[in-house]
């Protein structure tokens, strides 16, 4: 991958070189004694150039990479893969059970208003708003006990990303990141988009933590197209690119002679090529960003629009090598409809749709599907029941649901998941996993697991502790491996 | 606050202890305690050495018997520009202006290298390059975090920022430093109430939706890693899994800072001028307070009217009423209280404030929370300081909260590990390598010294020299360890691979506020002006302040700072990490910032010839003289045609911003 780097097989390369040479020195000490220690560098070789080169997992794995598509705001299972005909059964009335407890009050059963079919071979039952979704259906795991423990935007979301609601904690982006490197030194490792600006809880979606920087998300805002406006400092608005080499070249000539009386030092060698990368990355990256160079068939697969294009982008990143991409629906939260959830949803299902759907055979056709893994979920989903009205919280419509953390769905395709299956369920009503249950502790042991991690032992060594994506919780669901 | 305190001790009434009764905790085993952190510093004696005559300071002896014992020699003295402008960056994190290098180098005093320290020393500037290594330990931001719709601003956190360049410029002694940040409060102040601002060290951490067990937990973690060195937040849901802290002294801390609230109105550090401009601002201030009281007269005076309505309203229990519109009305209030602090953050008439701690009205008692589960209360805990720290029977903390006690504690000549965590902190800041490599842990699981004698040595002289941080420096400065050339040495470098021992120095590269500051120094940019609110960093027209007054949103930190390892302001940072992106070399190739300061940098350049111009760019950028071939590439480079926007001379000066010699201090 990094074609610059040079290494002196007659040497053995000792540790303190190793690590100027993994272009990080002081406190990268405890970070590659630690990678050693988890299994993580598999060959100095390997780590010889900087914190991002691809080094491989605890264990072969089917996946060896991520694209998260995220419906921030908490799409409502029981109306996209979740259906229950006993809410049509019981609609206007009280539900036979008490309601539980979730953010705001709510009252009788609400039946979806959408159709459910059922799709493919499996003959799993989806709602028609995701009806190119599902026609990949036998493509995918639908997980349908999902829980998580506060019925809150924010702690939620941080519980998705972190593994935690409050505390600072690295992100799965970044601790995927840290595990694996990525396949293209071009590129950022991980990358979140989300047009039009932040989702709730902002940038600590995808921070690194205690990680180094390098491992944070880079944030792009999806709603522009100009590569300039998409990852900061990627175009010089006053040099041309010969000029700019010309500046480079120079630049080599100082720093060769700099250099010269400065021997063996790594660190100087590092910072030598970073700019040679940094020149590609111009390159590669307004090109990997750049859907009008996809054939007009393929865009038009993934159809019109923001959403589309983001999800093609996701596509183009991983298959230049990006290890973690993380699709944001939009800024705030879209998802979150406590009122009016049949306009609501249906306009943001259309909205993803069909691009989701092309984005699943898409990575079929190309070969990409079984070592990426698609996640589809949001941080929670929604009650069964209607919202009662709240001053100064809904509309009081009375035609929305409320979140609701006790249960809900995600589905996860390609990269070692076992397509056309539903695993666990919710009680009659679709109100709380009563079957299989799957924490959102166990889906990040499951998602390191189909990387090649055992989460218990993938860890970080900080304040005195070993940190975990899964703290001290998480169990891999085995019966949803391939 | 008092919701939780309130919770707490009802909860220890009605449920049943659910952990032993004894407070007394386990005896610390006899091992823990002979730990080398845990033993007393006591000064080491000087060990012999054959080569007396390398000696420059004492600390020289334990690095040269060290080197000695494994064969090896330390390397040559480096030559006086490179000691010059290491020295310039190490203390003030600026490059030597060119007639200052020039003064320094043909300075033929003996003392020459004494005096160039002491002026450093004295500059303003020192402060702000040391008090920013401090923030770092501080976890200091500008902002909240994530606060719902709170406004996120702290708007006095500068005054923090301020007192800790203060405090090193006036070299206040390290000791008197941790009491003020903990319980400056406590302190006979007089007039002066400029020590308040230190407790900053404690509040202006990240405020996690406002959970007071996860704010509380910020603020022991800071105390205890950032002054002792020890990870005590370990021991939050059970006693800690290697150190000897059982989770009863985590609570005792945890009921200290239980204890301490945040007054509303802290006093101003600084009497407002009075004048036009204060009396608007105070004017636009009590109009947006009013509002917020206006609000909550009508609303409970409509209230009491919906209760009188015939028909459904008599009907409805008020606390029904009420729970209706709380959510309404907390939305309300919010957005009138976020006006309130908007207008305090964001006018520069704000008269400072510090941000400060207080006892809390009522003293309550401390209990452990099992599990680290606030609903799960356990046996009450006396509020005292830590086990492995104290002598077997432990007095509780008498005053108060405890936060002098607990202040007292760590700043105390009987403590072993805050002069040994100290004086680490600084040498690895001159050196860019600690001795103890895990700076902030100092616990059994820690990194135990290469040469421990220099450890104690250091800890113990520095406390000698009445914990002054300046002479600390000088120690270090003016000894010949430190005055080493950082030259590689192939047989040296096979001995001990990791200069543990320091047989050279450590080629340092400049992070990212010694960059950005050195741009704008050679641009001539800089603005020395010290102090104040934070400023704007990032976008154009671009601030000549220095780095340091950058203002830092904890929620969403400008991408650059971490592209260039800026601590993450989150939680205390032991240590930097250094990392090579190609993000970083981005920035410096196409960003604006870096554009203007080449163009900068070639309007300063006089001379006509052009040989003349590249001579003083060298001597701006470098600090030294260009050569003849360096002129003749410079000529060749300059030979080529105007681009639209930038001249050949202005790609030219970038060119010499980007390069390896700028950013590395040999």
């Amino acid at each position: 991958m990094l074609p610059m780097t040079s290494i002196n097989v007659d040497r053995p390369v000792t540790r303190r070189e190793l690590l100027h040479r993994s272009g990080m020195g002081m406190g990268a000490l405890a970070l590659t004694g630690l990678m050693e220690h988890a299994g993580l560098l598999t060959s100095s070789a390997a780590a010889a150039t900087n914190p991002l080169t691809p080094r491989g997992p605890h264990f072969p794995a089917k996946a060896k990479r991520v694209i998260h598509l995220f419906m921030n705001g908490g799409p409502s299972h029981v109306d996209t893969f979740d259906p229950k005909p006993s809410l049509t059964k019981y609609a206007g009335k009280p539900l036979p059970r008490e309601n539980l407890r979730t953010e705001r009050r709510t009252g009788a059963a609400f039946a979806s208003p959408f159709k459910f079919k059922k799709y493919g071979k499996s003959g799993i039952e989806v709602s028609e708003i995701f009806a190119k979704t599902a026609e990949s259906v036998d493509d995918i795991c639908v997980i349908r006990s999902m829980h998580a423990d506060v019925p809150n935007h924010e702690p939620s979301l941080m519980l998705m990303n972190c593994g935690d609601a409050r505390q600072i904690r690295p992100s799965m982006g970044s601790w995927v990141t840290y595990g694996l490197g990525s396949d293209n030194q071009n590129l950022p490792g991980f990358i979140a988009m989300c047009p039009n600006g932040y989702p709730i809880q902002e940038s600590q979606n995808w921070q690194a933590g205690f990680l180094p920087g390098v491992y944070q998300g880079t944030y792009i805002d999806t709603r522009h197209t100009d590569i300039e406006k998409l990852i900061e400092n990627i175009k010089n608005n006053y040099t041309s690119q010969p000029e700019q080499r010309r500046q480079l070249d120079l630049l080599q000539q100082l720093n060769a002679r700099h250099q010269q009386r400065r021997q063996n030092d790594a660190q100087i060698e590092a910072r030598i090529q970073s700019f040679e990368l940094a020149y590609r990355m111009q390159m590669e990256a307004a090109d990997a960003f750049d859907v009008s160079k996809e054939p007009k068939h393929i865009r038009d697969m993934y159809g019109p629009g923001t959403q589309a294009r983001q999800i093609l982008i996701a596509r183009r990143l991983i298959e230049r090598g990006v290890r973690f991409v993380q699709v944001w629906h939009g800024e705030g939260q879209p998802w979150d409809s406590h009122d009016d959830i049949e306009v609501n949803h249906r306009r943001l299902a259309q909205q993803c749709d069909q691009a989701i759907g092309a984005l699943l055979k898409d990575l079929k056709q190309r070969g990409l599907l079984d070592d990426t893994l698609v996640i589809w979920g949001g941080e929670f989903g929604r009650t069964p029941t209607v919202e009662l009205p709240t001053p100064g919280a809904n509309q009081g419509k009375v035609n929305g649901r409320d979140h609701n953390n006790h249960g809900f769905t995600m589905w996860l395709a390609g990269g070692g998941v076992k397509g056309g299956t539903v695993y666990g369920a919710t009680d009659e009503f679709g109100f709380a996993a009563v079957e299989n249950k799957v924490h959102v502790h166990d889906l990040h042991a499951t998602l390191l697991h189909l990387l090649g991690f055992d989460h218990e032992k993938f860890t970080y060594h900080y304040a005195g502790r070993d940190f975990r994506l899964t703290d001290v919780y998480g169990r891999v669901v085995r019966d949803i491996l391939a | 606050m008092p919701t939780f305190r309130f919770f707490a001790v009802v909860l220890s009434i009605t449920l049943p202890v659910a952990a032993s009764a004894s407070a007394e905790t386990a005896a610390i085993s006899p091992e823990a305690r002979q730990h080398w952190a845990f033993r007393r510093v006591h000064c080491p004696p000087v060990p012999a050495i054959k080569d007396a005559a390398w000696l420059r300071t004492p600390l020289d002896a334990f690095v040269l018997s060290k080197l000695e014992a494994k064969g090896l020699r330390p390397s040559p003295e480096t030559d006086r520009a490179a000691l010059i402008r290491r020295v310039y960056f190490d203390l003030i994190g600026l490059p030597p202006p060119p007639d200052e290098m020039e003064r320094a180098r043909n300075d033929q005093r003996p003392d020459w290298y004494e005096n160039l320290v002491e002026r450093l020393l004295a500059s303003p500037q020192y402060g702000e390059r040391w008090a920013r290594h401090w923030l770092d330990v501080a976890r200091y931001a500008d902002s909240k975090g994530y606060v719902f719709t709170e406004e996120r601003r702290y708007p006095y956190a500068y005054t923090y920022r301020d007192y800790v360049v203060a405090a090193f410029n006036n070299d206040l002694p390290y000791d008197q430093f941790i009491v003020q940040q903990l319980a400056a409060d406590k302190l006979p102040l007089g007039a002066d109430k400029g020590p308040l601002a230190a407790m900053g060290f404690l509040t202006l951490g990240r405020r996690f939706l406002n959970s007071q067990p996860d704010i509380i937990d910020d603020r022991i973690d800071v105390v205890t890693r950032g002054l002792l060195g020890l990870t005590v937040t370990c021991a939050r849901c059970h006693d800690h899994k290697f150190d000897p802290i059982p989770t009863q002294d985590y609570y005792s801390f945890y009921g200290v800072f239980a204890n301490s609230v945040e007054p509303k109105d802290p006093p101003m550090l600084r009497p407002p001028e009075a004048n036009a401009a204060y009396a608007a601002f105070e004017k636009e201030l009590k109009a947006r307070e009013e509002e917020i009281t206006r609000l909550k007269v009508t609303r409970t005076a409509s209230r009491i009217v919906g209760l009188h309505l015939p028909g459904t309203a008599v009907q409805i229990p008020l606390a029904a009423v009420n729970r209706a519109f709380q959510r309404a009305d907390r939305d309300k209030d919010r957005a009138l209280q976020k006006r309130v602090e908007q207008w305090k953050a964001t006018s520069p008439l704000a008269p400072p404030r510090p941000m400060m701690l207080e006892d809390a009205p009522h003293i309550n008692a401390s209990h452990v929370f099992v599990r680290g589960n606030p609903g799960n209360v356990g046996e009450e805990v006396p509020r005292r300081f830590l086990a492995i720290l104290s002598p077997d029977k432990r007095e509780p903390f008498h005053e108060g909260s405890g936060r002098l006690e607990l202040a007292k504690h760590i700043a105390s000549n009987e403590n072993p590990l805050t002069a040994r965590v100290l004086v680490n902190r600084v040498w690895a800041q001159h050196f860019g390598q600690c001795l103890v490599r895990s700076p902030s842990n100092f616990g059994l699981r820690g990194d135990a010294p290469a040469n421990p004698e220099l450890l104690d040595y250091l800890a113990w002289r520095f406390m000698e020299d009445g914990w002054s941080i300046k002479k600390l420096h000088r120690l270090i400065l003016l000894s010949a360890t430190y005055r080493q050339s950082s030259e590689d040495n192939e047989a040296k470098r096979k001995i001990d691979p990791d200069n543990s021992l320091f047989w050279h120095m450590n080629r340092q590269r400049l992070d990212f506020e010694a960059l950005r500051d050195a741009m704008l120094a050679v641009a001539g940019r800089l603005e020395p002006n010290l102090g104040g609110p934070a400023v704007e960093l990032t976008k154009e027209p671009f601030s000549g302040r220095r780095t340091l007054y950058g203002f830092i949103d904890r929620q969403n930190l400008p991408g650059i700072f971490r592209t260039f390892d800026f601590a993450c302001p989150d939680t205390h940072s032991p240590q930097r990490f250094i990392t090579t992106v190609p993000q970083q070399a981005l920035f410096l190739m196409n960003s604006p910032f870096v554009v203007e300061q080449g163009r900068r940098v070639v309007a300063q350049l006089h001379g006509e010839p052009t040989e003349a111009r590249i001579r003083h760019l060298y001597q701006l950028t470098y600090s030294r003289d260009a050569t003849d071939e360096e002129i003749a590439m410079g000529k060749q480079f300059l030979a080529s045609a105007a681009d639209a926007k930038l001249s050949p001379w202005e790609r030219y000066a970038q060119v010499l911003l980007l390069s390896n010699e700028f950013v590395f201090v040999d």
